[in-house]
């Protein structure tokens, strides 16, 4: 707080001084796609300088390779490797760190898992967070959780409150009890796969859905497109309403949460990655995967694995680029992402509102910002670092990617600090420096007829002894999905390896 | 003379910005939303100074007179402004309708200058020039003062003094018309005698200036500030009054030394006079020394340690001869090693055991300082507890903050601890609670050490006696994740203050 004498001193606070607007470094970092690009485009890679045989190679070391890898080691099966392309493992759970805190780089948070979802149940209580039953309060995101700027003030929660007409209410209202109605259902599980089931809401859109059924209240509109832009990276227009729902009925946590950490899930990832460093490989990208009578061939720049089972844990748009004789993937819609990391050697000020986990500005293309120092037990911060999201939801993925490599740094950088200055008009003065990743391929995208659909259904199926295991599969990219689908690849390759019994060296 | 003359006019536009800009910063400052401030202030004032030039029309005979006689009204009132805006803010509730009865008098007076002027020179001079002359000079001195105002009159003079002496400015104008004009009026004795009166008064106020600019700081307090300073954690503000000093952190009372002692007291010896031999002493909080003051009575004791997250507060109470003496200048007791961090995280590196550890936090005011009163944080200081040692921590008002309170109780119990929950009368504070957690049960002491001023055999044990209007509500414990206290604590306070 500043006080009211140095505010007298302070002649600039009066506006009478010229702005001076500091200086604000930083760059792209974590690019992937030049990578991906050459993949794409079939350019030659070096012929590996050494053959290994390996009976089960994992193959991307994000969530679901990571999963996958714990599997195998909770089982007893120690002979495989986990190949990540980048030089940090994690995927979407991947992290950063700088004086000031560790912060994510995209995912953040994992909602408390509720009683039925008995694999992440099973994970956080290896890793100590859950214990006795109980979850340990570290890891539950701290109070205030989430907030959002509207009609100029900050609220408590994202559910647009401030301003809401008694019809607005009325209609809150009728969308959580139709809500707990499919809840009811059973159908919409974590995993999906568990409760899943064919239905006509996958053939319309969110938004369509809402109209149907005389939802028309502004700020509800808002909130639940603001659902799928942070879940999915598309608008409620372009969702399976399927999906859309998923979002609100498949969680009945008992316990307020998120699970978070500074670092956000790059926590999960770094203990995974420490378990399981003797199999992990990295920046020695796969550029091949071949079959040779029952054996696979995995080739990298380094080494040629000879394997009986493959666990293809990277994202399955990139399969048919690497995997001989894999058909190409049209159905699967990907949502480009750009997640930024500010350092802040100043809090902005703040009226009447202390700064929150999740901090969301109303009406804003962005998906706002999540606080990294919030996790912090420190009753006074000084600096921080703000990990902000934003999905492009309005444009098409495409021209979206488009996009996203067109602009320079400096371009981004505007429109983030534009973006925020509307509910930190001090901004400028408090960033230090801004970090800017761009994923092209950063979700999966529930487009409507997506997730029931023939295409979907096979992409499920091994080919051949290679399981796919990345959570696109499942529609969309959660922390849950990809667990369930690495551990269920790595028990398909745990049957492989177990018929063919265990191989000699 | 005409140099003189356009003079005049400059200082005049000069004064009116400056009045201007002064109700715009000062509404700013004290009400914060300077552009709702600043846009309604400056355009009441534009229209109040149409109002004036209106107005003009309806003034015929001795004009110069009565130049001189708004010059000296805007003196009084603009030079006045910024004081009596200020201790409207002190001390009335009509803060808001004062600033905009000032704002609009000193517009509608500041609206009646340059008519009246252009009036008594049009003789003087040809219209086409005079326009041209006056407007200039207007102008420009409505830059001067712009400029000046933020570089120079706000950070060197300060608000108060700033209109004082733009007040003088004017009632000097308002004498040398009587002088440039004095063929046009006739009793100018009686003009030049207000004249100087007025710039008595305004000097007089000069002297003052500092006091009325305290005035709405010390609003707050009901006494004089004698020390206040802002570090990058909080403001601390000390008051005196007689042999009262009061030490307050963001406007809260930490203590008043007329009756800390009981405060002190019975935050300490009721757990530490329990414990049959303690050494090892572990303050979080209370970087006043107070606490540490009363646990250095006992001679078994080895060290003690004090983690305070500002390292000006403990330096203050460690160097500056009233507030050192107060606490018996413990911090300079070898005994003693003060540390200045974040308590919470502090602990949570350190793995010392304790036999007696004193949370001595300002209340939970915000979700950052509710964090000291969860689960978490009680279920980490038990893991600092040596065998049969015991935590107490501060814990609000039962009688205010009867939720509150009981809160902090159940926090401490869902922490594994066997809590005792007692609370004292603090005339200053009102009543006061604490809560004594501890793994092994625990009996009030039968001894407390020499030379207390509260406390004492025959009363320790009513302390944990709660009358009916303090007993046990129902509440949830504080959680990191989900912090009841904050809301309980925020509910019941707006409760008590309305």
């Amino acid at each position: 707080m500043l006080s009211r004498r140095e505010f007298f001193g302070a002649p600039a606070l009066i506006g009478l001084w010229p702005k001076t607007d500091r200086k604000i470094t930083g760059g792209f970092v974590n690019d992937s796609f030049p990578l991906g690009h050459r993949l794409r485009d079939r350019a030659p890679f070096r012929a590996p300088a050494q053959q290994l045989r390996v009976p089960i190679v994992i193959v991307g070391g994000g969530m679901a390779g990571l999963n996958a890898a714990w599997h195998l080691d909770k089982r007893g099966f120690r002979d495989f490797v986990l190949l990540e392309m980048e030089q940090q493992a994690g995927g979407n759970a991947r992290w950063g760190e700088n004086e000031i805190s560790k912060f994510p780089w995209a995912a953040h948070y994992v909602p408390v898992p509720a009683k039925g979802e008995s694999l992440a149940r099973e994970l956080f209580e290896e890793l100590g967070v859950f214990h006795d039953g109980k979850w340990d309060e570290r890891a539950l995101c701290f109070d205030p959780q989430e907030r959002l700027f509207i009609n100029g003030h900050w609220q408590e929660g994202i559910e647009p409150e401030d301003g809401a007409t008694l019809r607005d209410r009325a209609q809150y209202r009728r969308f959580m009890e139709k809500i707990n109605e499919f809840r009811a259902t059973g159908q919409f599980t974590v995993p999906m796969e568990r409760g899943a089931k064919p239905s006509p809401l996958d053939h319309m859109s969110m938004a369509d859905w809402m109209t149907q059924q005389g939802l028309d209240s502004a700020p509800l509109r808002w909130y639940t497109n603001y659902a799928c832009r942070d879940d999915y990276g598309a608008l409620a227009k372009d969702t399976s309403a399927w999906a859309g729902i998923q979002y609100f009925a498949s969680r009945e946590p008992e316990e307020k949460g998120p699970l978070t950490w500074p670092e956000g899930n790059g926590w999960i990832a770094a203990r995974l990655i420490e378990k399981l460093k003797r199999h992990l490989r990295t920046g020695d990208p796969v550029y091949r995967v071949a079959r040779s009578g029952n054996r696979i061939r995995v080739l990298t720049e380094q080494t040629e694995y000879i394997s009986d089972a493959v666990i293809w844990a990277a994202p399955t748009f990139l399969a048919p680029y690497v995997i001989e004789g894999v058909p190409h993937v049209d159905a699967f819609q990907y949502s480009p992402w750009l997640t930024a990391n500010l350092t802040l050697d100043r809090i902005p000020a703040q009226k009447n509102a202390e700064p929150a986990w999740d901090n969301v500005i109303y009406d804003s293309p962005s998906l706002g910002y999540v606080n990294a120092t919030h996790m912090s037990l420190a009753t006074h911060v000084d600096r921080t670092v703000w990990t902000f999201y934003w999905s492009l939801a309005e444009y098409a993925p495409a021209d979206a990617r488009r996009l996203l490599l067109a602009k320079d740094w400096n371009f981004w950088k505007e429109a983030i600090l534009n973006d925020l200055a509307r509910a930190h008009p001090d901004i400028r003065q408090c960033v230090a420096h801004i970090d800017i990743m761009r994923i092209g391929h950063a979700m999966a995208r529930p487009s409507p007829g997506f997730l029931f659909s023939e295409q979907r259904a096979q992409w499920l199926k091994p080919a051949g002894n290679i399981f796919f295991a990345n959570s696109d599969l499942s529609g969309f990219s959660i922390f849950e999905e990809a667990q369930y689908r690495g551990v269920e690849a790595a028990q398909g390759a745990l049957r492989v390896v177990g018929s063919a019994g265990r191989p000699i060296y | 003379m005409t140099i003189a003359l356009f003079l005049s006019v400059f200082l005049i536009a000069a004064c009116g910005l400056i009045y201007e800009l002064i109700a715009g910063t000062l509404a700013s400052y004290l009400l914060g939303d300077t552009v709702f401030q600043f846009s309604t202030i400056i355009g009441c004032y534009l229209f109040a100074m149409g109002i004036g030039s209106y107005l003009s029309r309806f003034l015929h005979r001795g004009l110069v007179a009565r130049f001189v006689s708004i010059e000296l009204m805007v003196g009084v009132v603009g030079g006045f402004s910024s004081s009596i805006l200020f201790l409207a803010f002190a001390y009335t509730e009509a803060f808001r309708f004062i600033l905009y009865v000032v704002v609009i008098l000193v517009g509608t007076l500041v609206g009646l200058e340059i008519p009246l002027l252009m009036r008594i020179l049009k003789e003087r001079f040809q219209f086409r020039e005079l326009v041209s002359h006056v407007l200039t000079f207007d102008y420009l001195g409505a830059l001067g003062a712009s400029l000046l105002f933020p570089i120079l009159l706000v950070p060197k003079l300060g608000l108060v003094r700033s209109a004082l002496v733009f007040g003088i400015f004017n009632v000097g104008v308002a004498l040398w018309s009587t002088y440039l004009f004095r063929e046009q009026i006739g009793r100018t004795h009686v003009l030049r005698a207000s004249c100087v009166v007025v710039v008595a008064l305004l000097a007089a106020g000069t002297v003052f200036a500092d006091r009325i600019s305290n005035a709405a700081d010390n609003s707050l307090y009901a006494d004089e500030v004698i020390f206040s300073r802002t570090t990058p954690y909080q403001r601390i503000v000390l008051t005196k009054w007689k042999d009262d000093l009061r030490l307050f952190l963001n406007s809260h009372l930490q203590f008043s030394s007329r009756d800390e002692y009981r405060y002190h007291e019975a935050l300490v010896h009721p757990g530490l006079a329990a414990l049959p031999s303690t050494r090892h002493v572990l303050v979080l909080g209370g970087g006043d020394g107070l606490a540490v003051r009363e646990i250095l009575k006992y001679p078994s004791i080895e060290n003690i340690t004090l983690v305070d997250l500002d390292p000006e507060m403990t330096h203050l109470f460690t160097t500056h001869p009233v507030m050192s003496a107060l606490n018996g200048h413990s911090f300079s007791n070898a005994r003693v090693h003060v540390i200045n961090a974040d308590a919470f995280r502090w602990l949570d590196t350190n793995t010392e055991q304790y036999d007696f550890i004193v949370a001595d936090f300002p209340d939970p005011t915000s979700y950052a300082l509710g964090k000291l009163f969860t689960t978490a944080f009680y279920r980490l200081a038990a893991k600092h507890l040596a065998s049969g040692g015991m935590i107490v921590v501060q814990s609000t008002s039962p009688l205010f903050a009867r939720q509150s309170y009981w809160c902090i109780v159940e926090s401490v119990k869902e922490a594994g601890m066997r809590v005792y929950p007692y609370h004292v009368y603090v005339p200053s504070f009102g009543e006061w609670g604490y809560v004594l957690g501890s793994f092994a049960p625990y009996e009030p002491p039968r001894q407390l050490p020499a030379g207390l001023r509260f406390l004492s055999t025959a009363n320790v044990g009513e302390l944990f006696v709660f009358p009916v209007d303090m007993q046990p509500v129902p509440a949830e414990p504080n959680r990191l994740n989900d912090q009841v206290l904050v809301r309980y604590y925020e509910q019941e306070w707006k409760d008590v203050a309305h």
